[in-house]
């Protein structure tokens, strides 16, 4: 299988003032993710808010540079890449965003904001591009007719309908799924996921989804990827991390997601608290301030991101869950 | 005597011909009882319990056989003996926390208006209840979130802090309508977790407005699903779940990635909810149903309160024909 | 038993599409803007006053230049004294005021447009670089268009008149570096606002140039408040020339201009009242219709951009 998308010690800081007198703080939004992703493959990359996954997304679209690390597209190293190589790039990294009511544009029919992409990145023809689009529009179960009508005519699923269809207009070799569901209501979810998967197999397109609702992660993920203040907590295959979840904040995770069928036999995992500033993380762990299981050295010493098995854990007591 | 009952509740925007937005609503909810009100965008469940609350404004027009709470005729009551009942004996928790709250006052200030309107509090004597109430809401350093401004809160405090206010005139009823679907999964748990420990030791009724099944499944005692303005059916939780007896209720709990089964696409109905031009004559699923028969395309179904399990279906499912 | 739910297809197989049944934009504009009906009438009034100043030697009764010696300050048809020669009087040199006013409307509907599309298309331009280069630029062009608002507009107005010359264009020219601030200020606060929104990132990642993303993605989405605000500037343009010409700044007699005709019939105000109080009153409720057409058309723009169905 063909690797797509190659990330190592992806990092991103952001400098915020404090005012006036004092200094510059640093922000450590995303702090060294690295993963791999083969084409046709799902990578879910599931977290709260505040750990990064956001500024991930950014960071695979090319919309904003890392501030070390590298990114590696259908093989090529995106760093230091010029305008024209860069412009290549983009054809291959595209994105769905959360909101289908702001990912489209309110001025524009949805035909030519479909047609866009090729215009800009083609040579299409007019007569082309527009079979092109009609052909796509088909695939995602919208009428011909509906080239000339503008996004607020549309319910909100049938728009992240046009915001997927428009990101696959290029056939990208990656997309970004920044919840594409979460605002959707859950049958309309239901119909939107299952586009996603058609679009995937039809188009041997990898995915980064990324999520916050565990239940919907397991049904469209082949790896999951456990985010924590900017750091990796765990990552692995699907049915490893479900069933046997190894880092503490993985295991919370999992079991604060409410089920239709609760078991009342399985203890539920209770932590307290609230995400740490990210202006001033805490030291040693992220998590250890809200962990359970937490020692004095995880105060200290900030676990590395290791092997375990089949998976990669950051945490140093990873073996004791297996 | 239940605390909360309301008889054939219709809820219009527009003149008497319009298409109603809650239609013909039959709904009880005793004292201390969890009640969830689920369903999709459209299904009108927020609009129930504004027009309970009277925060319909012109053009909306509330009309209803009976809409009684506490003894209190709703919809008889003047501007100020309903702003007597509201916020002290029912009291809601809305869906985003960060707009709930006033950006302009601090968290005191707006806690301790509560506390000057409904029982007459002043001074020390609000400060002090204020400073009770965040304690109960597990706040931490919650002396010092007295003079905090919302925007330096997170959203889960902010939460607290908007049911903190909720409780502070001891409801008989508390409404949440969403209340956590803003927040991150573990956030949600804690937040659920109180409102359910608040609700026991109160005694207060809790109606939970959500779209979100598995959250039903885990704290509610009993559900009503509604569908394009009508309550489909109300049952027991888990029974519901277990055997759903309408149509809707088992396709919502069909579309849940939980039932998936490890197959590939999920099960959904075709097409959306009905709008405002193309309300069917009959039962209004009908063009989406998959077990629909003819009379149920001419007539529409209705829901008898009294039955033991109300459905609102000419064919419910698991139920045996007479 | 249950029958199983089929496992269906993703197409949705709504009988009625909703989108379809949804009007056209322009009918859908049509119809909240006319529901209205302060801003229908001062559109009817507008189209009286397009009119009036399209077929201006065809619908006035006489030359309004042409000196009737022999009718000097003759009243309205309705006072005593009156003519139906003359319906509305004439002036101090005996020229006919319906005429006059008639002829006027050319000048003034021209001096607004004009002003109007000289300072909208830079202002604009602007605009969009303030918005689009937040960290040097667009500061700077902010501060210029600072220190212009910094001045009264009347007073500046006056200024470049007085550097320039009295005449039509200079006036035209006053009137519209006056309001340039005012576009810009608009369209960059419009222009940051929608930056930030997901379809411009989506643009960008299509691949969208700066050109591109300025004039087609954004701009079109920021034209309420420009439409509302252009509809405004002109009837400001209206009365900054009137003030003009009645300081003797601005359009020069004999060429008939609304203000100008209020400056020159000062002195007769007691003895012939309707020499001054014409004018005025055209420039009164032409201003007055273009402002209640600017609020229909703010109402009927801005929710439909927000409005999601």
């Amino acid at each position: 299988m063909t690797v797509v998308l190659t990330a190592r010690e992806l990092t991103r800081h952001y400098e915020v003032s404090r005012g006036l007198f004092k200094g510059h703080a640093l922000v450590r939004a995303l702090n060294g993710v690295s993963f791999e992703l083969e084409a046709g493959k799902t990578l879910a990359v599931v977290g709260e808010s505040g750990c990064g996954k956001s500024t991930l997304a950014r960071a695979l679209t090319l919309i904003e540079e890392p501030s070390s690390g590298s990114l590696k597209i259908a093989g090529h190293e995106v760093a230091g890449a010029n305008k024209a190589e860069r412009k290549q790039l983009r054809k291959d990294v595209q994105m769905v965003f959360q909101s289908p009511y702001a990912s489209l544009n309110p001025r524009q029919k949805i035909g030519d904001q479909l047609a866009e992409p090729l215009l800009i990145n083609t040579n299409l023809s007019k007569a082309e591009r527009r079979e092109k689009v009609q052909a796509m529009m088909q695939q995602v179960g919208l009428r011909p007719e509906h080239y000339q009508r503008y996004p607020h005519m549309f319910s909100g699923g049938q728009r992240q309908r046009i915001a997927l269809a428009r990101a696959m207009m290029l056939q990208p070799k990656v997309l970004v799924a920044d919840e594409p569901t979460s605002a959707l209501d859950v049958s309309i979810q239901a119909q939107v996921l299952n586009l996603f998967m058609d679009l995937q197999k039809e188009f041997n397109t990898a995915y980064v989804f990324i999520s916050h609702n565990l239940a919907v992660v397991r049904h469209v993920a082949d790896q999951v990827l456990v985010m924590y203040l900017g750091r990796p907590a765990e990552m692995g295959p699907k049915e490893d991390i479900y069933n046997k979840p190894l880092h503490p904040y993985t295991q919370a995770l999992l079991s604060a997601t409410p089920t239709i069928h609760p078991d009342p036999l399985k203890p539920k995992i209770k932590i307290a608290g609230e995400l740490p500033n990210p202006l001033n993380p805490p030291p040693g762990c992220a998590f250890h301030k809200r962990c359970p299981y937490a020692t004095e050295r995880c105060a200290t010493e900030e676990p590395a991101f290791r092997q375990v098995g089949t998976r990669q854990v950051a945490c140093h007591y990873a073996e004791q869950f297996l | 005597m239940s605390l909360l009952q309301i008889k054939n509740l219709n809820v219009r925007f527009g003149d008497a011909n319009a298409v109603p937005v809650v239609d013909g609503l039959d709904l009880n909810v005793n004292e201390g009882e969890v009640l969830a009100i689920v369903g999709e965008s459209g299904s009108g469940k927020s609009v129930t319990m504004m027009a309970l609350m009277g925060l319909i404004d012109a053009p909306g027009r509330i009309t209803a056989d009976a809409l009684s709470f506490d003894g209190n005729d709703m919809l008889k009551l003047s501007g100020r003996q309903r702003r007597k009942v509201v916020g002290k004996d029912m009291a809601m928790v809305f869906q985003d926390p960060m707009t709930a709250l006033n950006p302009s006052y601090t968290v005191g200030f707006q806690i301790e208006e509560v506390l000057r309107q409904h029982l007459g509090l002043r001074g020390k004597a609000a400060r002090q209840r204020a400073l009770e109430l965040l304690k109960k809401v597990e706040i931490p350093a919650a002396e010092s979130r007295l003079d905090a401004y919302p925007h330096q809160l997170s959203g889960g405090m902010s939460q607290r802090v908007a049911i903190a206010m909720a409780i502070a005139g001891e409801p008989k009823l508390l409404i949440a309508d969403e209340p956590t679907t803003a927040l991150d999964v573990t956030i949600q748990a804690q937040i659920m977790e109180l409102l359910l420990n608040l609700q026991k030791e109160q005694n207060m009724a809790l109606i939970l407005i959500t779209h979100d099944l598995a959250v039903v499944a885990e704290t509610a005692k009993r559900v009503c699903v509604m569908y394009a303005g009508q309550a489909v059916e109300v049952g027991q939780v888990p029974e519901l779940f277990d055997l759903p007896a309408h149509p809707y209720s088992e396709a919502l709990l069909a579309a849940i990635p939980e039932h998936s089964e490890g197959a590939e696409r999920l099960a959904t109905l075709p097409g959306i909810v009905p709008g405002r031009y193309d309300r069917p004559e009959g039962c209004l699923l009908s063009p989406r149903c998959p077990y629909v028969q003819d009379n149920c395309r001419r007539q529409r179904p209705s829901l008898d309160p009294q039955a033991h399990s109300q459905v609102r279906c000419f064919y419910p499912l698991n139920q045996e024909v007479a | 038993m249950t029958t199983p739910i089929a496992k269906t297809v993703t197409t949705p197989a709504t009988p009625v599409d909703q989108s379809l049944l949804y009007p056209s934009p322009y009918k859908e504009f049509w119809q909240a803007f006319s529901r209205n009906k302060g801003a229908v009438a001062g559109l009817m009034f507008m189209c009286l006053i397009v009119f009036c100043a399209l077929f201006a030697p065809w619908v006035a009764p006489h030359n309004p230049s042409e000196q009737y010696r022999d009718f000097l300050l003759t009243p309205p048809v309705w006072l005593e004294g009156g003519n139906w020669q003359f319906i509305l009087g004439t002036d101090e040199l005996g020229r006919d005021l319906l005429s006059r006013l008639i002829t006027g409307a050319r000048l003034s509907l021209l001096i607004g447009l004009s002003s109007v599309l000289i300072s909208l298309i830079p202002g604009v331009f602007l605009g969009l670089l303030a918005g689009f280069f937040p960290r040097i630029l667009g500061p700077s062009i902010m501060r210029l268009m600072d220190v212009m608002l910094a001045l009264p507009s009347l007073l500046l107005a006056v200024a470049i008149v007085a550097i320039l010359g009295p005449g039509l264009i200079n006036t035209v020219i006053a009137i519209a570096i006056v309001s340039l601030p005012s576009y810009v200020r608009l369209t960059r606060a419009a222009v940051m606002g929608e930056l930030n929104r997901d379809y411009v990132t989506a643009a960008r990642l299509a691949g969208a140039g700066l050109p591109r993303l300025m004039f087609v993605t954004v701009l079109p989405n920021c034209m309420a408040p420009l439409i509302v605000q252009a509809t405004l500037s002109f009837s400001s343009a209206i009365l900054d020339a009137a003030a003009l010409g009645f300081l003797g700044l601005g359009v020069q007699p004999p060429t008939p201009e609304w203000g100008t005709m209020l400056a020159s019939a000062r002195d007769y105000i007691e003895r012939a009242w309707w020499v001054v109080s014409l004018p005025g009153l055209t420039i009164l409720l032409s201003v007055l219709a273009i402002n209640l057409m600017g609020d229909g058309l703010r109402d009927a723009l801005d929710p439909k951009l927000k409005n999601a169905a």
